[in-house]
């Protein structure tokens, strides 16, 4: 992983056109802003990571057991 | 920001007058789905044995998944969609969009649907991306189906 520091109202770009600056510092929170073109997704990590999980678990769900299911149903 | 209201009433009268609309709807997702960026092309197929079920199948992979419009499965879902998403998937206005929500098939069989992370696409251009709406927070991520 890279490393850098950063003070408030420095910024780090990404690719030439993602830039990610750090606004403020309090005592444990630090608040970023985040230019990226629309295409590029930006996403809370915890978001990103409970929704991938979701969707790895719904992956290739079972098309037959589900008609089977429903079959049963009706 | 869009919303997008989708209640049991619209969904009905919309498959009643062009249901022929959906069948083999080519979707282009630009980056993916969450976790599977890499799979961009999908069909959504109609199936009358899966309803109110559809199955959204991986064209350039062999991932498929099975969604369900939310009016089907709640009495009603309103997601906030954010500009960029908007603006990505050209919606000019909330007709415009279709929403699906994943489904997950437990292994107990149980059934669960994302409401939280809903699949967003231009009914016309098929355009689409997997959004997390604005109002997120209130949304579930593993909505159980009643049975």
């Amino acid at each position: 992983m890279l490393v850098l520091s950063r003070k408030p109202k420095e910024s780090i770009v990404i690719n030439g056109n993602v830039t990610v600056s750090v606004l403020r510092i309090d005592s444990d929170n630090v608040r970023i802003g985040i230019e990226a073109p629309r295409e590029v997704n930006v996403l809370r990590h915890e978001i990103y990571e409970e929704i991938r999980k979701n969707n790895q678990a719904a992956a290739g769900s079972a098309v037959d057991k589900m008609k089977a299911k429903l079959l049963v149903k009706n | 920001m869009l919303t997008i209201e989708h209640n049991q009433i619209e969904i009905e009268s919309k498959t009643a007058e062009a249901p022929k609309l959906k069948r083999g709807l080519k979707l282009h997702f630009e980056s993916g789905l969450l976790g599977f960026e890499a799979n961009r092309e999908f069909e959504l197929i109609l199936d009358d044995e899966l309803h109110p079920y559809q199955w959204l199948k991986g064209v350039d992979a062999d991932q498929s998944f099975l969604v369900i419009p939310p009016a089907m499965a709640v009495g009603n879902y309103g997601v906030e969609i954010a500009d960029d998403d908007v603006v990505l998937l050209d919606l000019k206005n909330p007709s415009d969009a279709g929403i699906l929500c994943i489904a997950t098939y437990h292994a107990n069989e149980k059934v669960t649907i994302n409401l939280k992370g809903p699949i967003v696409y231009h009914k016309e251009t098929g355009r689409a991306r997997q959004v997390v709406p604005l109002n997120a927070a209130a949304l579930s991520l593993s909505h159980p189906m009643g049975n």
